[in-house]
């Protein structure tokens, strides 16, 4: 491996601004790191070059261990985004910097600058000054000025961020190039997603600190698994499906024997089908709705269409609260399509899809439970969870009545008397986690997560989902009796470690692992007190006895904190 | 205008008037005065003013102020390139109030800086004193002159190279740094030199100011003719005499050499601006 990450930690005044980045990236490879602005990308760039010290974590660069090394010493390529001239030395003195710095022969230096100059198509240009370059020229010399002292890696922080469209093509162009002829392993940060899909191997998109997946491009676009990559990569229309047996519908789930699980399903708008009438066999239908926008855009035209109250649920609250004649779907059309069929506005279509990928989300949409309309209301403005569901996207429902079965979405309840009979009840009733709240709690800076020895997978890809919209620290914390003989101690840890890598493998989470032995709950009371603002993430294997006694304790003690309880295998 | 345009098209009328204003207040108060004391001074016999000129206490004079004044420029240079360094990268408490302090010497009158600096460096003031047990003598010595000017001094020098340093980006550290470059090398190579044409306006100002420096000085150099005696200071005292020639004489030299000062400011920051390409287009 060209570049190792492993739990790469920054904090800036106890703030995460990179989070648990672990990533390998291979020899000759270019990375993007996608992300918008904010998200830790260039701060993670920077730690990689040694200019900004990490709190926690480890650098390596092929193979050799760079953590404690300073960022002269690192041998690294950086290319910044306002290009970092030196404007007081000539174009030739700048290239030429790593090489003086490394007292280079000056025959060696003057034969390396030509070549440089030429691979960056600068020839010629030796002796001016930046200040007489125009901003696209600057950057080449930037460029030629990065890979002077051979290095083996090349980083770009936002390199086109101040060039304009036509000047950023070429540039692009000019620097996969020289990536693809010198075989060097480059790391690009950019916001701009047609850039990320223009050069990279592989892309790496970032969100509040957290790395949130890796992946080839047209893999992300295709099946990403999350709401903020399946939004953030091109458009995207997020719906609320039902798996019915083994085929995913968005018909509302009604008086049914069994309640249909609820999914986030990705449309993208170039998969819509727009027709007038009957759905065309062989697509998914999606539902009724009036064309309210047309966009004519030269080779595809863009429609938006205000979709019928009782059709399809939106997953994404906002898009119809401004709205209260049902939600807008984004959809698009290419230019033989639009001429073959054309639509105008106001006219009432059908909409179907072509392709529907549903997200891996354990969390869905939230439901609270309560007695009272007003305990719902309150338990609904709670801070930590109107957080997650703006940042996930997610709808809140409440619910004051009793009914068969758990609600599609995750049930919410209220801390205190009673809670723990609720939550099992739910858990038995269709549920696979409920989350139990004191209202009013704020987001906590701290998750542990507890897994049982069969919830474990479950429990993971909750607490996964809950850390990328929360900029909080992790920590998976298995606890075994004390009495447990040293020979079973080996493979308890290794089954712990085998959690994480496929926290990792699975979730892109990577978790800081601990493994204790001891009294089960006074271990676990121990870790919660010295952090009190933690939340605690349990998975339970079975809703048996012993199990009931340890939730009551959890939601009825005397200590309250937000608490997600996990069950080992979901229904159906 | 008739012929040709001298300024661009402006949106306000009223050039003539301006230009007008501009010229005549420019001759009330800098030109004719100047001009006056110029003609005064070229009245006398050229012999008789070279004599004047190179009179034994007008060349101490000339000695003391320039090399004091040179002197002086010189420690703020290095010492107000610290604060101004300290001032912009750093925030520590009461960076604020340090920052307005600094300005302090332009606003006081300066008779108040002298009065204040013979007050603590007098042999019984309390620095004094204790720079007594150890052997040196500041007050009444062309080492008190060269304190006040060094006081008066520093301003310029902090003003003139904070600007230039918040100019100085991080990202041209970090670039010297990821080429290979250690803290030293980069100071030399990458931020004196983007600072040098700063510094050396800053230099020239506070040089050109402790030329002309009158009031704080007289109060802690004790006046000692051919030892501690400037050439304002000279200038005055022939004044008091009634010697209007001789007073015109200093005066038309002081003239001559503060325009070669300012005349060297100008250069210096041209050359600058070229250098780092400010003002060029592109």
């Amino acid at each position: 491996m060209s570049i190792t990450l492993d739990q790469v930690t920054k904090r800036y005044q106890l703030l995460p601004v990179v989070n648990d980045v672990s990533l390998e990236i291979g020899e000759g490879e270019f990375l993007v790191l996608l992300g918008p602005s904010g998200s830790g990308k260039s701060t993670l760039l920077r730690a990689i070059a040694g200019l900004v010290e990490i709190d926690h974590g480890r650098v390596s660069l092929h193979g050799r261990d760079v953590t404690g090394v300073s960022a002269r010493d690192r041998g690294v390529g950086f290319v910044f985004q306002h290009y970092a001239l030196f404007r007081h030395m000539s174009v030739a003195d700048n290239v030429e910097f790593a090489l003086r710095v490394r007292r280079m022969k000056r025959a060696d230096r003057l034969a390396r600058r030509q070549e440089l100059l030429k691979l960056v198509a600068l020839e010629g240009m030796d002796e001016r000054l930046p200040a007489q370059l125009s901003g696209g020229q600057q950057q080449r010399v930037a460029v030629a000025r990065a890979l002077a002292h051979r290095p083996e890696v090349l980083l770009l922080d936002e390199p086109f961020g101040a060039l304009d469209a036509k000047i950023r093509e070429e540039l692009r162009r000019t620097i996969r190039r020289i990536q693809r002829e010198l075989g060097i392993t480059t790391i690009l940060v950019t916001h701009d997603q047609d850039e990320a899909f223009a050069m990279a191997d592989r892309i790496g998109v970032m969100h509040q600190g957290r790395l949130l997946e890796v992946g080839a491009p047209d893999d992300l676009y295709a099946s990403p698994r999350t709401r903020f990559v399946a939004t953030f990569l091109g458009a995207a229309n997020l719906l609320l499906g039902y798996r019915r047996g083994s085929r995913v519908d968005f018909e509302r789930p009604g008086a049914e024997a069994v309640t249909p699980r609820e999914i986030v399903a990705v449309i993208r708008p170039e998969e819509i089908e727009l027709t007038i009438g009957a759905p065309p066999a062989g697509l998914t239908p999606v539902g009724e709705g009036i064309v309210q926008e047309l966009q004519f855009a030269g080779a595809t035209e863009r429609l938006r269409v205000r979709m019928a109250t009782e059709g399809p649920v939106s997953a994404t609250p906002d898009r119809e609260g401004a709205d209260p004649g049902g939600w807008l779907l984004d959809a698009s059309r290419s230019y033989p399509d639009q001429r073959a069929n054309p639509l105008a506005v106001g006219q009432k279509v059908t909409v179907s899809a072509r392709r529907i990928h549903s997200l891996p989300t354990p969390i869905t949409s939230f439901t609270v439970i309560a007695r009272e309309q007003a305990a719902a209301d309150a338990l609904r403005d709670t801070p930590l969870l109107a957080t997650l569901a703006t940042r996930m996207q997610t709808r809140i429902t409440t619910r004051t009545t009793r009914t068969a079965s758990a609600p599609p979405g995750m049930p919410v309840l209220a801390v205190g008397p009673g809670a723990a009979a609720t939550a099992l009840w739910n858990l038995a009733h269709g549920a696979s986690q409920v989350l139990v709240l004191p209202p009013g709690t704020g987001l906590p800076s701290r998750i542990v997560v507890l897994p049982g020895a069969e919830a474990g997978v479950g429990s993971l890809g909750v607490a996964a989902s809950l850390l990328r919209h929360i900029p909080a620290e992790s920590v998976l914390l298995a606890i075994h009796e004390a009495s447990t003989p040293e020979r079973e101690r080996a493979s308890r840890l290794r089954l712990l470690l085998d959690a994480r890598s496929r926290a990792l493998t699975e979730h892109g989470l990577d978790l800081r692992t601990e493994l204790r032995f001891g009294d089960a709950d006074a271990e676990l009371e121990r870790e919660l007190s010295v952090h009190p603002d933690s939340m605690l993430v349990i998975g339970l294997d079975a809703l048996e006895a012993a199990e009931a006694a340890r939730v009551k304790s959890l939601l009825e003690g005397p200590k309250q904190r937000p608490v997600l309880i996990v069950r080992a295998a979901g229904p159906g | 205008m008739a012929g040709g345009r001298i300024a661009a098209p402006s949106p306000l009328p009223g050039f003539g008037l301006t230009f007008g204003f501009t010229t005549f207040f420019l001759s009330a108060v800098i030109l004719l005065p100047l001009a006056a004391m110029v003609i005064r001074a070229l009245g006398i016999p050229p012999g008789e003013l070279l004599a004047m000129l190179l009179d034994e206490r007008a060349v101490a004079s000339y000695r003391l102020s320039f090399g004091a004044a040179a002197l002086a420029a010189c420690i703020n240079a290095v010492f107000g390139f610290i604060v101004a360094w300290s001032l912009v990268r750093y925030d520590f408490p009461g960076r604020r109030l340090l920052d307005t302090m600094i300005d302090l010497p332009f606003a006081l009158p300066t008779a108040v800086s002298g009065i204040a600096l013979a007050t603590v460096f007098a042999p019984t003031g309390w620095l004094g004193t204790k720079l007594a047990a150890a052997g040196v003598q500041v007050a009444y010595t062309w080492l008190g002159v060269v304190v006040a000017l060094v006081l008066i001094g520093l301003p310029f020098v902090v003003r003139s190279v904070q600007p230039a340093l918040i100019e100085v980006r991080k990202d041209l550290e970090d670039a010297a740094e990821s080429l290979g470059a250690g803290g030293f090398h980069v100071f030399r190579r990458i931020i004196l030199p983007t600072v040098l044409p700063a510094l050396a306006t800053g230099f020239t100002l506070a040089f050109a100011r402790g030329i002309g420096e009158y009031g704080s000085v007289v109060f802690i150099s004790g006046n000692l003719p051919l030892k501690t005696e400037i050439t304002p200071l000279l200038i005055v005292i022939k004044l008091e005499q009634y010697d209007y020639a001789g007073a015109a004489a200093l005066g038309f030299f002081m003239l001559v050499m503060s325009f070669v000062m300012l005349l060297a400011i100008n250069l210096v920051q041209q050359w600058g601006q070229r250098r780092l390409g400010f003002g060029v287009s592109r």
